[in-house]
Order: structure tokens, then C-alpha cells, then sequence
């Protein structure tokens, strides 16, 4: 009895780190003298994955809950321009992030509080938020790249703090995995947690037990906005500028990569290991195949087919999982 | 009474003819409906619902009393969803009163309901079919350590208590609701009512879409709740189901009180045939024993 419990659980929540592994090794053998295991490759690997892989914890949460937001890609650049108007505005780097944090959640709480008064599908709300915004941002950026590197060069304590690094591991990475263990806790260990599982899996069955569904998807979304912030900003500090083409293609890369970490598109379903490392699947999948020299452009092909894949395999771990456990 | 002779059988037409006006024959019915032992625990009055233009309940009387069992049946569409969700305060009555316990209560949502000892198990899905038992059981009232964070071991035993209370073994409290059998889900989401102590547990069509040996179970547990000194209100229109474990029978019939009789007093037969006549008619004055 408790031998096949254990199985199954074993195997719902092993489904993606096994992929992971899997995708690893297959890299390491195939690579061109193994060029991806270079730890020049690994800490490359390590500093790009954040960007998306930050968002993608939001969106991960977001989507337990049972809802989308297309909109990051146009949020997060949004938010990377103001950051930018505030440092040449005078204000210092540090007080500027504290500052747009909020502003991202603010953009997200718009997300949130449009799609659980209009009662509208999610994509198609936060589509048009991503299609506003971006435009926003063209008219007022005028599509020039602003260096910030006057404000924050790259020996500066603000640039150390988000992009630095601890020993020989990024400062992108610890923040990503951070964020990742404090999302992760309050997923699976606290109340509210409980809450964001159970309006994704059955809001009606939530909502008699007396469960704000709708406050709940307004802080998902208020989540997801804040990291958005918070992930442009790591961003452009990392480039030395805000340029308006970050964030372009995120809103349906974060979807490819919570889904390999094993999230469900209709809610309920899902992990914080998983959904981290959906992230880094996606991001070494992208990185070995270009090392195999496959065309850039083949190489979302290449996505859309393991994306397929991977959620196969997913599913087949989940059920597994639901009959172990009778 | 005699009234509700005239009222047309034709659905249609009576939505048209009948449909503002209160339901004065049932109304009467109503008042001279059979008392079981025991206080009253919950008691409706004239009770008025409109979803838009649909007068879904019109003046609506309904009485609990501690301990009982009642079977609340009547055809689809009767209203019989609509007053039970009054009663838990998923929806707001237009019109009418509520007691509980002999003082007048105003419930704005499903949680003051529940503060009162009222738990509802709906007939759309009670339960969150991707998480655990526990975590079901306990949902929106998750007991916590002091670092605030979810206290899974006290609910992993409680919830195994509170099933075990109602004589379902189950394998696990971690086992995810969607690999439940039907009766088993009933089963789980009664236990949550008996662990919170309730005084009265709605049934929404419990029995829906169970297989035979399943709604024995079902019928079970509404024992082992009214063996506690619970209260159920069993929602059916399988008259047979309720027949079994009801003390009292209410019939409701396009938003009024049709029937309210003791089930010793009446059979089976008789009530399917008012039921479908949605009327009275001559059945009256075998169903009305008033005490
Ligand atoms: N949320 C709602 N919105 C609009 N009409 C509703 C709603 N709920 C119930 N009704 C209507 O109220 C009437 C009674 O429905 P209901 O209480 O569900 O009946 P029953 O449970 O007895 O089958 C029906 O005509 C139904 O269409
Ligand atoms: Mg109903």
C-alpha cells in the first residue's frame, strides 16, 4: 500500500527531471566535441535562462490557477523602458526597481481584475493587453535602444546585485532559483497555494467552500506582472540597455516551457521543480541544437516537437499517478 | 386546495398564468405540513428568487428540524437547486426570511452559512478532482502551523477520522479525488461536513449518475449522519432513493411547495404520480395529514 503510493508519486513529480536529464545527456553526447558541457556553454546557459525563466514562474502559477497572460511580452519591455526613464530621470537603480516591481503588478492587476469582471476567455484579454502595451511602448520609445550603462555600469553594486556573480554561479541564476523556492512554498506548503490549485481545478467546488477565486487570479496575475519587472530590468541590466525587441516571443515560450515542466492548459496541475525545469529544457533544447548547427529557424521546430512530446509523457505520469493512489 | 385543481397541466401556460402570482393553494399545504419530533433547526418563509425574468421560486416554504432527514424532490427545474442554494447562501433571496435556530439570519455568502453549521454538497462537483483528499476536505479552512504554513499532518488525520467516522476506508488521505469512485466522492465531501461539525448537511442530487451498489453507500452515509444527530435535507427526483432514509418528503413543483408529508404517511406511488402531475388533484386529501 504504501510502497505503491510512493511509486506513483515518484513518478508524477520524476516525469520532469527525468526529461531533463534525459535532454542533458543527449547534449553532451552529441555536441560537437561536446562543446555544450564547456562551462563557458553552462554559465551562458545559466545567465540567458533566467530572463524567460523568471517570467515563467509566474506563469507556471498563473496557469495552475487556470488562466494565461500573453501580455508578459509587452509588460516586461514596458517596464525595462520606464526603469530606463527613471535612472535618466536621476533616481537611483535600486530605488527605481523597488519602484517598478509594484508598477508590474500593477500592470498585472489591470490583467486580472479586466478578466474576472468581463468574464472574457484570459488570451483573448491579455492578447489584447500585449497588443496595447506593445504599441504603447513603439509610440513612446520610438523603437531606440536606451544604454543604461552611464546609470548602472557593469562594476556597479546595482549591476552585481542582479547580474554579478556568487563564486562561479550567476546572480541570474540565484535569483531565478530564489524566486522558484519562495513561489514553490507558497504552492505547495501554504493556504493560498491550496487556494491557487483549487480554483484552476474546479472554481465552483472553491468558490461554495468559500474561496475568493476571483482574488485569487488577480494576485496570480499581480505575480506574474511583478516578475515581469523585475525580469526586464535583470534583463537590460545584463545588455547595459533597454531595447525595445526584449521580451518579443516570451508569451508562448513561457507556455512551452511550464507545459514541459508538466502543467496542465486547463489548470490544477502542475509543480514548482517541474515548471523550473521546463525552463531549462527549453533553453538547452535551443542551446544544443544551435551547437549541433541546426538553422536557427529549425530550431523552433525542433521546440514544437518536443513540446509535444514532453507533455505525452507528462500525462501518461499523471495518471499513473491518480491510479497508484486509490 | 381546491384552487390548485384549476391550475393547468400545460407547462407553458402555467409559467404564463401562475408565474407572478404566490402560490396560495401550496402555501396552505404548506402551513399544515406534518411536524416531526424535535425543534425546528431551519425554517424558510415564503421564500422569492428571480434569475432575470425566471421566477424561480415563488414563495417558498421550508422547515428542517434537528436530527431529521428530509427528502426535498420534484421535477427538473422544480426550483429545488435554487432553494438549497438560498439556504447556503450561494444565492440571495428576493424575498422571504430564514431562521436558524429560532433567530432570523441574513446569509450573504456561502461562509456565513457555514458558520451557522450549514454545509452544502452540490450537484455540480463538490470537489477538486486534481488534489488530494485532505486537501479537499480541509479546502478554504486548511489548519496551519506557526510559520503559517499548511499543517498536512493534522489534516492527513483528521480526514482519515472523519471517513473512518462514516465507515469508508479509503486507501490514503495524499490519493487525488479524480481516481475516486462516485459514492467514494459523496463519501469525501460529507466527511468534510461531519468535521466541521455541521447541524445541517444539504445533499444535491447525491445519488446522480451512481451505480446501484454506490447509492447504497450514499445511503449509508446519510445514515451514519443522521446516527450522529445531524440533520440532512436529501435532494432526489428518484423518489426511491429518498424513500429509504427520509422521515419527511417535500415535493416542490415549478417554484411552489406541492407536497410536505411524513414518509410513514404515503408511499412511493403516490408521490411520482402527484410529481407528475406537478398538482394535487385528488391525491390531497390522502397526502394532507396534517398531525
Ligand atoms: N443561475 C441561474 N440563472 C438563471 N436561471 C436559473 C439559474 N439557476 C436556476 N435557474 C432556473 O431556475 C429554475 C429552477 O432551477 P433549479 O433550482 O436548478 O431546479 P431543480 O434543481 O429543481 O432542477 C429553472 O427554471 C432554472 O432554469
Ligand atoms: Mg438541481
Amino acid at each position: 500500500m504504501q510502497r505503491r503510493l510512493g511509486q506513483g508519486l515518484w513518478l508524477s513529480f520524476i516525469s520532469t527531471p527525468l526529461v531533463f536529464i534525459i535532454t542533458f545527456l543527449i547534449f553532451w553526447a552529441f555536441s560537437p566535441g561536446h562543446r555544450f558541457v564547456d562551462p563557458r556553454n553552462l554559465a551562458a546557459i545559466a545567465k540567458l535562462t533566467p530572463d524567460l525563466g523568471v517570467v515563467a514562474l509566474g506563469i507556471g502559477v498563473l496557469m495552475i490557477c487556470g488562466e494565461f497572460d500573453l501580455s508578459i511580452a509587452s509588460v516586461l519591455p514596458l517596464c525595462s523602458f520606464l526603469f530606463a526613464q527613471l535612472l535618466i530621470a536621476g533616481v537611483d537603480p535600486f530605488a527605481a526597481l523597488a519602484l517598478m516591481v509594484p508598477v508590474g503588478a500593477s500592470l498585472g492587476l489591470l490583467n486580472g481584475v479586466l478578466v474576472t469582471r468581463t468574464g472574457l476567455p484570459s488570451f483573448i484579454i491579455t492578447l489584447s493587453m500585449l497588443l496595447f502595451w506593445r504599441g504603447v511602448l513603439y509610440v513612446v520609445s520610438g523603437l531606440m535602444p536606451i544604454s543604461i550603462l552611464p546609470y548602472v555600469p557593469t562594476n556597479s553594486d546595482f549591476a552585481h546585485f542582479l547580474t554579478g556573480q556568487v563564486g562561479s554561479v550567476p546572480a541570474q541564476l540565484l535569483w531565478f532559483l530564489g524566486i522558484a523556492v519562495v513561489l514553490g512554498i507558497v504552492l505547495h506548503l501554504g493556504r493560498f497555494g491550496n487556494w491557487i490549485y483549487a480554483t484552476g481545478s474546479n472554481p465552483d467546488a472553491a468558490r461554495a467552500m468559500g474561496i475568493d477565486t476571483h482574488l485569487v487570479k488577480i494576485v496570480c496575475y499581480m505575480i506574474v506582472g511583478a516578475l515581469c519587472a523585475f525580469a526586464g530590468i535583470m534583463q537590460a541590466t545584463r545588455l547595459g540597455s533597454f531595447t525595445a525587441s526584449q521580451g518579443i516571443g516570451f508569451e508562448l515560450k513561457a507556455v512551452a516551457a511550464v507545459v514541459v515542466g508538466g502543467v496542465s492548459l486547463r489548470g490544477g496541475v502542475g509543480n514548482m521543480l517541474g515548471i523550473a525545469l521546463g525552463v531549462f529544457i527549453i533553453q538547452i533544447i535551443d542551446n544544443g541544437l544551435i551547437l549541433l548547427q541546426v538553422p536557427v529557424f529549425g530550431v523552433n521546430t525542433f521546440i514544437g516537437l518536443a513540446v509535444i512530446l514532453f507533455v505525452i509523457i507528462n500525462n501518461l505520469a499523471n495518471r499513473q499517478f491518480a491510479e497508484q493512489t486509490t | 386546495m381546491e384552487g390548485s385543481a384549476q391550475v393547468p397541466a400545460n407547462d407553458e401556460e402555467e409559467l404564463f398564468d401562475t408565474g407572478s402570482l404566490p402560490c396560495v393553494s401550496e402555501r396552505a399545504a404548506a402551513e399544515e405540513a406534518a411536524p416531526t419530533n424535535g425543534q425546528v433547526l431551519l425554517k424558510m418563509v415564503n421564500i422569492h428568487k428571480w434569475f432575470g425574468r425566471v421566477h424561480a421560486l415563488r414563495g417558498v416554504n421550508f422547515t428542517v428540524h434537528r436530527g431529521e432527514v428530509v427528502g426535498l424532490c420534484g421535477d427538473n427545474g422544480a426550483g429545488k437547486s435554487t432553494l438549497i442554494k438560498v439556504a447556503s447562501g450561494y444565492h440571495t433571496a428576493d424575498e422571504g426570511q430564514i431562521f436558524f435556530e429560532g433567530r432570523e439570519v441574513k446569509l450573504r455568502s456561502p461562509k456565513d452559512a457555514r458558520a451557522l453549521g450549514i454545509e452544502t454538497v452540490y450537484q455540480e462537483q463538490a470537489l477538486c478532482p486534481h488534489l488530494s483528499i485532505a486537501r479537499n476536505i480541509f479546502m478554504g479552512r486548511e489548519p496551519t502551523t506557526l510559520l503559517g504554513l499548511i499543517d498536512q499532518r493534522t489534516m492527513n488525520k483528521e480526514s482519515m477520522e472523519a471517513l473512518a467516522s462514516m465507515g469508508l476506508r479509503l486507501r490514503s488521505p495524499h490519493a487525488l479525488v479524480s481516481a475516486l469512485s462516485g459514492g467514494q466522492r459523496q463519501g469525501v465531501a460529507i466527511a468534510r461536513a461531519i468535521h466541521f461539525k455541521a447541524k445541517l448537511v444539504i445533499l444535491d442530487e447525491p445519488t446522480i449518475a451512481l451505480s446501484v451498489k454506490e447509492v447504497r453507500e450514499v445511503l449509508d452515509f446519510v445514515r451514519h449522519l443522521r446516527d450522529q444527530g445531524v440533520a440532512v435535507v436529501f435532494i432526489t427526483h428518484t423518489l426511491h432513493h429518498v424513500f429509504s432514509v427520509a422521515d419527511r418528503i417535500v415535493v416542490l413543483a415549478h417554484g411552489c411547495n406541492l407536497v410536505d408529508v411524513r414518509t410513514k404517511d404515503t408511499d412511493v406511488d403516490e408521490l411520482s404520480d402527484i410529481i407528475a402531475r406537478g398538482t394535487l388533484g385528488d391525491a390531497v386529501p390522502t397526502t394532507q395529514h396534517a398531525r
